[in-house]
């Protein structure tokens, strides 16, 4: 059944239409909290408008691994950019101000990640927006939200700030090690995926009452709801919560193990059946009627857990990742290696579902990402292409959504309302760039 | 100069303050829920993900109706250290919020009819079951949909609903998400050089502490239902959702899949160090450690100052950031510096740097400084105590508990916790007579044929 479902979905999801088709989504974000969110949008079809200062644009623009650049773009400035219109636009100019003005009354959706009032002194903030636009939904992404001492005292801030703020590095190392930042920028994505939650709620109001509204997000805050059991632990047992390293202290057994040649593998068999099923894979199904291990409860306890534990990495330490993941199969319990991004991005299960997919874009040319991860059966979310330059969609989005004449857009880039890419890597096209291939034309 | 400058912190105070009227959590209990048109039937098996899910919801008002089986859900038992609270597990305590708990036994074929007659009132069903048991069962989607052609069927699994691992019998766990992702791989101290993984036993690829692959699951969900939820306001149709923990979790990652195919790079762990940034990392300090922040150059150069090194190290000579982000340059950089913030404890960093950003040479210029705090500094922060947090909820069967809440403020329609969960089957007579109009005999009758 599921499989009349979902037959050739990867093949066919281009030939569905997106769920949120007709929706237009004004940014002014920068980094990744803010532009993610857009790029969620943008992946389910809405229309995004991405404003940035010219001619540099985002400060994404310059972060990449090592230095390194994908045909001149910054990785991580793609990975949040896909499926967006490029306006280079300066608030500081008064001009500036009246087209973002003009684009907020044709938009849905406003975001911003400038510090709190920044936008508001650009006249350009939500209280100036909903005068001309009064179901704006709006929302303002930033470190500490738009009020409370941090917000008052204009503290600036960074996804890292956010791990270390909220708590969430410092449960995620070994006990008795330093606290261990997380190689993702996960409070700015967890972040900005948590933003679209509200947004999309406030849509469904707007359905229902054509009221618009503002909406405010922290970097920490948002993580902190992701905490779950570590804050009424605190308030009930009245001691700090613990990291416990891999070990999960919620699930038992639930670890990262080593297998015999020195590569990572994790396993889960918390539930009875499953229990039992990784106690007969070790040949010691006598264990699952130890009285220490008998029910979940009482093998979650720490001595408990530890035992167990121990038994599992012993055992593990003899074997190869692929015999114990079949073990597994066999057995109706989890285990898989540890991937790296190459295992990821090969992976078959990933391509065949369309979760890996290569995009040929006439921009950066093919490249790989990561789909949009909820499949959907009749409104198909879909990434379609890559970022661009700074400005790069100027001459579109001035005659196709502002009806701007030439002599109009001239004027434009005269005054510096108007902007386009510095001569830079990270900001301008890539060298193999023809000069024509992904610009769009109000005339096609 | 100063009276200007007077002007805008007033007029920045007034919007703080015209915003915090408006979306202060304090009041909004006072506003409209979002949701409240919104039927929900959670089914969610053994599945953090599916309860996050669901909860996203409800916080918006959407009537959930959390159906487990007749001893309730696994995930009740999963819980730090077999520690309950008033019999219950501390995180399903944290995602049972504003839900209507109810029973029903859907491996009986009456369970399942009586099942179907819940959904012909539903908008959305979550699942968490392995893939093909709801179709066993004859309440797959495409046996519902017929039944209610509006309904958004939203499955949440380890693989997915299609691809040759969704047929897999292994369950869907937080920290397999993890593993799968390529996250877990690139995360985690370096082993020092010439030690061995049995001396550094921490050194190895570190998994999130919090179940962030679950969180990352039910969240993307949430999403796809809202979405779903504005295509069906258009075409009036349903339709089947299918998440996979480890795809949700891995779509976090920022560069690795470029990075690979681009430049075949293979990503390690790097510490708390960053690959894409400097200057962005954890340092140790007199008692503890802080983020350091400052992604432009002129914010490193007011790091090198603010530690009396703009000398010493030629910070005036720096021209740009990026050489600084080179592996070789961060690994030779970060000693120099962890040797200088090992002299000052978190605090005085954190003075430091707000004063540079008043006196110093490149100020207001000034590097980010925040303290690594433990969650328990965290619940402390007057910061996000003010901003409503950690408000307590006066829970009628639980009393007053903490629950992390208001992670975003909404001037409309903010969400708000009501109660933060229920024990096995609580509101099986309101709900049940609600939806179905069964009243109390009818419930003896199920309860003595083991169905609800």
């Amino acid at each position: 059944m599921a499989q009349q479902t979902w037959e050739n979905y990867r093949q066919n999801k281009h030939f569905k239409p997106s769920p949120l088709k007709g929706i237009r989504v004004l940014e002014i974000c920068t980094i990744i909290l803010g532009p993610a969110g857009p790029g969620f949008l943008g992946a389910m079809g809405a229309e995004v408008i991405k404003c940035e200062l010219p001619p540099k644009g985002d400060t994404m623009r310059q972060m990449t691994p090592f230095g390194y650049f994908f045909r001149g773009q910054s990785p991580p400035m793609m990975h949040s950019n896909t499926d967006k219109y490029w306006l280079g636009l300066d608030l500081h100019k008064k001009e500036g101000q009246q087209i973002f003005r003009d684009l907020a009354t044709r938009s849905d959706i406003v975001e911003d990640n400038f510090r709190p009032g920044v936008l508001e002194r650009w006249g350009v903030g939500y209280r100036q927006l909903k005068e001309i636009k009064p179901n704006i939904i709006y929302i303002a992404k930033t470190g500490f939200g738009q009020w409370g001492q941090y917000a008052e005292e204009n503290r600036p801030s960074n996804d890292g700030a956010a791990q270390a703020l909220s708590g969430y590095a410092w449960m995620s190392s070994f006990l008795g090690q330093p606290p261990l930042k997380s190689r993702l920028y996960v409070c700015d994505t967890f972040g900005a995926l948590m933003g679209e939650v509200a947004v999309l709620a406030a849509l469904h109001h707007r359905s229902r009452t054509g009221k618009g509204q503002y909406i405010e997000l922290s970097q920490s805050e948002n993580i902190m709801r992701a905490m779950s059991w570590v804050w009424p632990y605190q308030q009930i047992t009245g001691t700090g919560a613990m990291p416990a390293g891999n070990r999960d202290v919620s699930i038992c057994p639930a670890d990262t193990f080593r297998c015999t040649d020195d590569t990572f593998l994790a396993i889960a068999a918390p539930a009875p059946e499953e229990f039992k099923g990784l106690c007969t894979a070790m040949g010691k199904p006598e264990l699952a009627e130890d009285p220490r291990f008998k029910d979940h409860l009482t093998r979650l306890e720490e001595e408990n857990a530890a035992a167990i534990l121990k038994i599992i990495a012993t055992w593990v330490r003899t074997k190869k990742p692929d015999e114990v993941e079949e073990l597994a199969e066999q057995y109706g319990f989890a285990a898989s290696r540890v991937y790296s991004n190459k295992d990821v991005v090969e992976d078959a299960h990933f391509r065949e579902r369309g979760f890996i997919i290569d995009i040929d874009d006439p921009f950066v040319g093919p490249f790989t990402e990561y789909e949009f991860p909820v499949t959907m059966s009749k409104s198909t979310p879909k990434v379609k292409r890559s970022l661009r330059a700074v400005g790069f969609d100027n001459e579109y989005i001035m005659k196709r959504i502002l009806g701007k004449s030439e002599d109009e857009i001239e004027e434009l880039y005269r005054c510096g309302a108007l902007g386009k890419w510095a001569d830079m890597q990270g900001c301008r096209p890539p060298p193999e760039w023809d000069g024509k291939a992904g610009v769009i034309t109000a005339e096609d | 100069m100063k009276k200007a400058a007077r002007t805008s912190k007033t007029k920045q105070q007034s919007w703080s303050d015209w915003v915090r009227e408006r979306d202060d959590p304090r009041i909004a209990h006072t506003k409209p829920d979002a949701l409240d048109d919104i039927t929900v039937l959670d089914l969610s098996s053994k599945s953090f993900a599916g309860c996050l899910c669901s909860s996203l919801l409800a916080e918006f008002g959407a009537e959930v109706l959390r159906i487990e089986p007749p001893r309730g859900d696994f995930l009740r038992t999963c819980t730090p250290y077999g520690i309950l609270y008033k019999g219950e597990g501390l995180n399903y305590l944290t995602e049972g919020r504003n839900k209507f708990h109810i029973t029903l036994d859907l491996n009986k074929p009456e369970g399942r009819e009586i099942f179907k007659g819940l959904v012909t009132h539903a908008d959305v069903l979550i699942e968490t079951y392995r893939p093909g048991t709801m179709d066993d069962w004859g309440i797959g989607y495409e046996q519902l949909k017929e039944i209610n052609p509006r309904l958004i069927f939203a499955s949440i699994t380890g693989y997915g609903q299609f691809g040759a691992m969704s047929q897999s019998r292994m369950p869907d766990y937080d920290n397999m998400a993890q593993a799968r992702s390529g996250i877990q791989s690139a995360t985690g101290e370096m082993l020092p050089e010439g030690k061995s993984y049995d001396e550094c036993p921490w050194a190895v690829p570190t998994k999130a502490g919090p179940w962030i692959a679950w969180s990352a699951a039910g969240t993307f969900m949430a999403v796809g239902i809202l979405a779903a939820l504005y295509w069906r306001g258009i075409t009036g149709e349903g339709q089947a959702l299918d998440v996979a923990s480890a795809e949700a979790y891995a779509r976090f990652d920022d560069y690795a899949a470029l990075w690979y195919q681009g430049a075949g790079v293979v990503s390690e762990r790097f510490g708390s160090l960053d690959l894409a940034g400097w200057l962005y990392c954890f340092a140790p300090t007199k008692d503890g450690a802080v983020f350091l922040g400052g992604l432009r150059l002129e914010m490193w150069q007011a790091f090198a100052d603010m530690l009396g090194k703009w000398d010493e190290w030629g910070a005036a000579s720096w021209i740009s950031i990026s050489p600084f982000t080179q592996k070789e340059e961060q690994l030779k950089w970060a000693p120099l510096m962890f040797e200088e913030t090992q002299k000052y404890t978190n605090e005085e960093l954190v003075s430091m740097s707000i004063e540079y950003g008043k006196k110093g040479r490149l100020a207001p210029v000034t590097p980010v400084v925040a303290p690594v705090c433990s969650p328990e500094e965290a619940m402390k922060d007057a910061n996000w105590l003010d901003r409503g947090m950690f408000t307590p909820v006066q829970d009628p069967v639980y009393g007053e508990l903490i629950v992390a809440q208001a992670q975003h403020k909404m001037t409309e329609n903010p969400i708000r916790t009501k109660w933060v969960c229920r024990p096995v089957g609580y509101d099986n007579e309101h709900i049940y007579l609600k939806y179905l109009g069964w009243g109390p005999s009818k419930l003896k009758e199920l309860k003595q044929k083991g169905i609800i």
